[in-house]
């Protein structure tokens, strides 16, 4: 067994039951401490993998590149202020490079932008969102050229936007605001954030639709110049 | 920058003490508790960030206010109802607990200002820079390439611009879309061309032919070592001592403030004292001339 | 034993049936300051990449090279490291980290070297390139020539036996440039690192050189010391000629044969050898000025301008007039506000004082848009930033011109066999030429031009001033920013000087230069005590030729 596959059995089955158990026996709002401690714990095996590997030269900086992209993007689109191309740009790295290196990718451009802002209870949610938005590109259409149409990676991309990365940044308001977890409460929290995620998911869609087929192209020619990133999934 | 006297500290006791802040911050919903988070946290914000700090504040103190009127109408526990809202009861007890929650928040935001200042990538890469070599350095390269492409894409912005090609002259939702579209697009070639001389560059200095070390810029002395002594034994105090229980809703009860609140001031204060001890030093060296 | 011993090597990329390098034999000693010459695209940054096996291109090799005896594919990756350093042309890409330190300590870092002893070198390193002072800031915090000397400073840290630098300070202004340079002889002299270097901007570096070497179309064409590699040049009659030292080409021009001087103090020594009562025709005449009663293309009238509202004044005053149809040329050092006075007649950025008329128009009065289509265009320091698509067809096509309007300014700024390149691909002259087209495509009367000679050859100078002149001749007007002080002594019209935010003063090249002492051309500070007003090689080569029929 690979050190890394085992790195995450040791994460999934002792680690996070591990958290949980001792959140239960801390006092007060021990549940938010642990739900970030898990999304914290659920990122590791992808953090190891990658130290694991001793990535090369190329392969650091086309990531660094990509992640410093995403993060930069929404400068290009000073007359539109709301529109965020950073979870396109990360789904479309991951179509090209993989799951993981998607994963990494969006975790590494909002957790560097974030140094630029500001850290707060919200990084590891937004690590954590942004790096699924990249896993979940990168596990259906890596490899997988046929399934590479721009209007189905967008319309992928705008689903998951909806459905999980956007609910997931909601989620850290939801242990930071609510005080009681009634059906009720947990609606109104995500429901207020379904305007915003609309508008995430379409821009996210814009941006695989318009940029996909190019994007993709000028990294499959890195790719092919230099070897970069191969067979690692 | 900062430069107050803490962040001159190694880095490892900076992040300790965050660590402890942040995390008894977060879970710890005693009123004594939260006032003394806001407090200490408020003093140290504002003395890290000077009169930008206090703006900041006013800023924030509305939210505790904003949290306690609107919990009541999602939680509808508890016994002194105040009034009904579309036949809910809205209770004294979910309005403090809300209250209450906004304090936490904000003393989370304060703390993580506070983090923000002081602990610089610098220090984030050399706490865990022999931890995770390849992702630290992965960080420091972003980091790098970040203010490089903003300050690339407002060139092609403002070079666009002088020839008459600029997104705010055309107009149209659609037009300015393709715009930025283009100047992305542009962005990207200009970046992944630059990676491959990147990557040249890291290789021609050796990157990959070995086990890497990392420059140690800072360094641990004795009295680094007292005050992570210091830190960790307070937050064990804290932790062990207890009396820390307090719920809001259905009823409102505290538990009687024991031995570990002390040491949770105590903890919370050390920037700032070890601040005020610095700087009177440095007036007494001064009127000393 | 020789440092470098290149034996017959030949090389071709893969697809391409031109060997790049062709039949190179090439002996570098240990020690030793090798400059090596050539036009762009005539296989040196290939051949330099060949010494360095972390950077040797994919393709066919034939031939040998030893480093210190060995064949150089025999070193491991931590030798070549070690031991063979290699600075690149761009200051900014080579950058891998976000801090100067840091960036100081990535090479050691690699080799795994202790903490105590890293402490140590990249201590001895800042201290030795005077880095100290910034030596914890932000790498994006520096300019250019900081950038380039951390590249520098940050492979030296490793102590490599030699030191490769391709093109080095093509993209700096020409005083960092010279610090730059001035940095490397001091390596040179005091470490004894052999240093390989290519550069066309050989005013400093060619008199310090010990040997140079000349490449074109692949071969080794000459190789001996500086003074010989000039008489080889002037006997072949080649076009590199141009590229040397001023003394060099205005002593060449004169005389057939003989030993030249290389730099400014050999220059005017031998003129003065030449001239022992000094001349008798000691000036030119000048030709008459078009200032100032011809119409204005663009009026500037008290510009005060800041960028922050608290911050200093970057113009201070600025008045300006520049003549319909003149080629204006701005020369001034670095932070003096002269980008700064090109951005505020494009509006990007806006003056709280004073006034700026373009084309008989004040600048408020023209509609959004307006100004853009047909005024006014810019072409900005780094032309890549023009360039958004796969070809240059493709980005000319973007501005919207029809095809022959689109052909007959590729033919005009020919670029016509280029046109299916990647932008990416051209070389820096080309570039410059490429965004020069894509700019004239908006039929601009007022051209503004941000240092367009940087990164040129000498031979792509005298082209892209050609161009130049001939927009002049229908009456477009070019105003410049510059620091090259040759180029603009050579081709501009009027010469404007900027200091502290101001136009200092303006006039012709000869009149501003003639009587400036030290921001003027090599020539002028080679002969301003025989001559009164000499500026370019030519009109002393001119002079001189005069002085020796009248004394005949």
């Amino acid at each position: 067994m690979k050190k890394s596959t085992f790195f995450s059995l040791l994460v999934i089955f002792l680690l996070i039951p591990g958290t949980l158990l001792l959140g239960r026996s801390l006092p007060g709002r021990w549940y938010y401490l642990t739900a970030t401690a898990i999304v914290v714990e659920i990122m590791l095996p992808f953090f190891a993998a990658f130290e694991s590997r001793r990535p090369q030269a190329r392969e650091l900086v086309i990531l660094a590149v990509m992640a410093a992209l995403a993060a930069v993007s929404r400068v290009a689109f000073v007359f539109l202020p709301y529109f965020k191309p950073l979870t396109g740009i990360v789904m479309l790295t991951a179509v090209a490079f993989g799951p993981q290196a998607g994963f990494l990718t969006g975790a590494m451009a909002i957790f560097a932008s974030n140094f630029f802002f500001s850290q707060g209870p919200w990084t590891p949610w937004q690590m954590f969102a942004y790096g699924i938005a990249g896993f979940l590109a990168g596990a259906v259409f890596h490899g997988r050229k046929k399934w590479q149409n721009p209007f189905v990676m967008a319309a992928f991309g705008f689903l998951a936007v909806l459905l999980i990365v956007g609910p997931l940044l909601d989620s850290c308001t939801v242990f930071t605001m609510l005080t009681t977890f009634t059906r009720e409460s947990l609606l109104l929290i995500y429901g207020q954030g379904v305007p915003v995620n609309l508008m995430h998911g379409a821009g996210t869609a814009v941006t695989i639709a318009v940029l996909g087929k190019a994007l993709l192209k000028k990294l499959s020619r890195l790719q092919t110049k230099y070897g970069m990133l191969e067979g690692n999934v | 920058m900062t430069h107050d006297a803490f962040s001159r500290c190694h880095p490892a006791v900076n992040f300790l003490f965050f660590v402890a802040a942040i995390g008894c911050g977060m879970v710890i919903q005693h009123p004594a508790y939260i006032l003394a988070g806001v407090v200490c946290g408020g003093v140290y914000f504002c003395l890290l960030s000077g009169r930008r700090g206090f703006a900041r504040i006013g800023m924030l103190l509305p939210l505790p206010i904003l949290t306690a009127v609107l919990n009541p109408l999602i939680n509808h526990r508890g016994k002194a109802v105040l009034f009904l809202v579309m036949g809910k009861p809205y209770t004294l007890e979910a309005l403090c607990y809300g209250l209450a929650l906004g304090g936490i928040f904000l003393v989370m935001l304060l703390w993580f200002g506070c983090y923000s200042a002081v602990l610089t990538s610098d220090k984030f890469t050399s706490l865990f820079g022999s931890l995770i070599p390849s992702l630290s350095l992965l960080l420091v390269m972003v980091l790098r390439l970040i203010p490089a492409f903003t300050r690339k894409t407002k060139q092609v912005l403002d070079a666009r611009r002088a020839i008459g090609m600029g997104a705010e002259q055309t107009g149209s939702l659609r037009q300015k879309l393709r715009s930025g579209m283009t100047v992305l697009s542009a962005l990207t070639s200009w970046a992944l061309e630059g990676s491959i001389i990147t990557a040249d560059s890291m290789r021609s200095r050796g990157y990959g032919c070995g086990k890497r070390t990392s420059f140690r810029l800072y360094r641990m002395t004795g009295r680094d070592w007292v005050l992570l002594i210091l830190i960790g034994g307070l937050f064990s105090l804290v932790i062990l001592a207890g009396g820390t229980d307090a719920s809001y809703t259905p009823v409102m009860k505290a538990a009687p403030l024991g031995w570990g609140f002390p040491a949770y001031c105590a903890l919370l204060l050390i920037p700032t004292i070890f601040e005020l001890k610095e700087a009177a030093a440095w007036h007494i060296s001064i009127s000393k001339i | 034993m020789a440092h470098f011993h290149i034996e017959n090597l030949t090389f071709s990329y893969p697809g391409s049936a031109v060997p790049t390098l062709d039949g190179v034999s090439l002996d570098i000693e240990k020690g030793e300051f090798l400059l090596l010459c050539g036009r762009s695209g005539s296989g040196k940054t290939t051949l330099l990449r060949q010494l360095k096996p972390a950077l040797a291109p994919y393709g066919k090799r034939q031939g040998e090279i030893f480093f210190d005896g060995k064949p150089i594919g025999e070193l491991t990756s931590r030798e070549q490291a070690e031991k063979i350093g290699f600075v690149m042309q761009d200051p900014q890409e080579q950058i891998v980290t976000d801090k100067v330190w840091h960036e100081l300590a990535f090479g050691l870092e690699n080799l795994g070297c202790d903490p105590a002893v890293m402490r140590l070198r990249v201590a001895e390193m800042a201290s030795f390139f005077g880095i100290q002072d910034w030596f914890h800031r932000e790498v994006a915090e520096l300019s250019g020539g900081q950038k380039q000397l951390l590249n520098l400073a940050s492979v030296m840290a490793m102590q490599p036996e030699v030191l490769i630098l391709d093109e080095p300070t093509s993209q700096l202004d020409p005083i960092s440039a010279g610090d730059f340079l001035n940095t490397l002889k001091k390596i040179n002299r005091e470490l004894g690192t052999t240093i390989v270097i290519t550069e066309h901007r050989t005013e400093d570096i060619f008199p310090a050189a010990d040997r140079v070497a000349v490449m074109e179309a692949g071969r080794l064409t000459f190789l001996g010391s500086p003074r010989e590699v000039g008489l080889a040049l002037r006997r072949s009659e080649s076009p590199l000629f141009s590229a040397l030292p001023a003394p060099v080409r205005v002593y060449y021009a004169v005389n057939k044969e003989g030993r030249c001087p290389l730099t400014v103090r050999e220059g005017r020594a031998w003129l003065s050898e030449e001239f022992p009562q000094g001349a008798k025709e000691n000036a030119l005449t000048e030709p008459a000025c078009r200032e100032p009663d011809g119409e204005a293309a663009l009026v500037i009238k008290e510009c005060w301008l800041r960028y922050t509202r608290t911050g200093p004044d970057v113009l201070r005053g600025l008045s300006m007039r520049v003549p319909r149809g003149s080629l204006f040329a701005i020369l001034g050092g670095n932070g003096t506000g002269k980008s700064t006075a090109l951005r505020a007649v494009c509006g990007s950025v806006k003056a709280y004082r004073g006034s700026i008329e373009i084309l008989g128009k004040r600048q408020r009065d023209y509609r959004p848009g307006e100004l853009f289509n047909g005024c006014l265009s810019m072409l900005p320091q780094d032309p890549r930033s023009l360039f958004v698509k796969e070809t240059v067809l493709e980005d000319l096509q973007e501005m919207g011109a029809d095809q022959t309007a689109l052909e007959e300014t590729a033919a005009r700024c020919r670029i016509t066999e280029l046109l299916l390149a990647n932008p990416a691909d051209l070389s820096g002259g080309e570039l410059q030429r490429a965004a020069l087209a894509k700019v004239l495509l908006r039929k601009p009367k007022l051209l503004l031009l941000d240092e367009p000679t940087k990164g040129m050859d000498s031979i792509f100078k005298a082209e892209f001033a050609a161009i130049l002149g001939s927009l002049c001749r229908e009456g477009v007007t070019v105003v410049m920013v510059s620091h090259d002080v040759e180029f603009c002594a050579e081709y501009a019209g009027i010469v404007g000087l900027f200091f502290d935010g101001q136009l200092i003063t303006t006039g012709t090249p000869q009149t501003l230069f003639g009587s400036n002492s030290f921001y003027t051309t090599a020539v002028s500070r080679m002969s301003r005590h025989v001559f009164r007003n000499v500026v370019t090689a030519e009109q002393a080569a001119a002079l001189i030729k005069r002085n020796r029929e009248e004394a005949l």
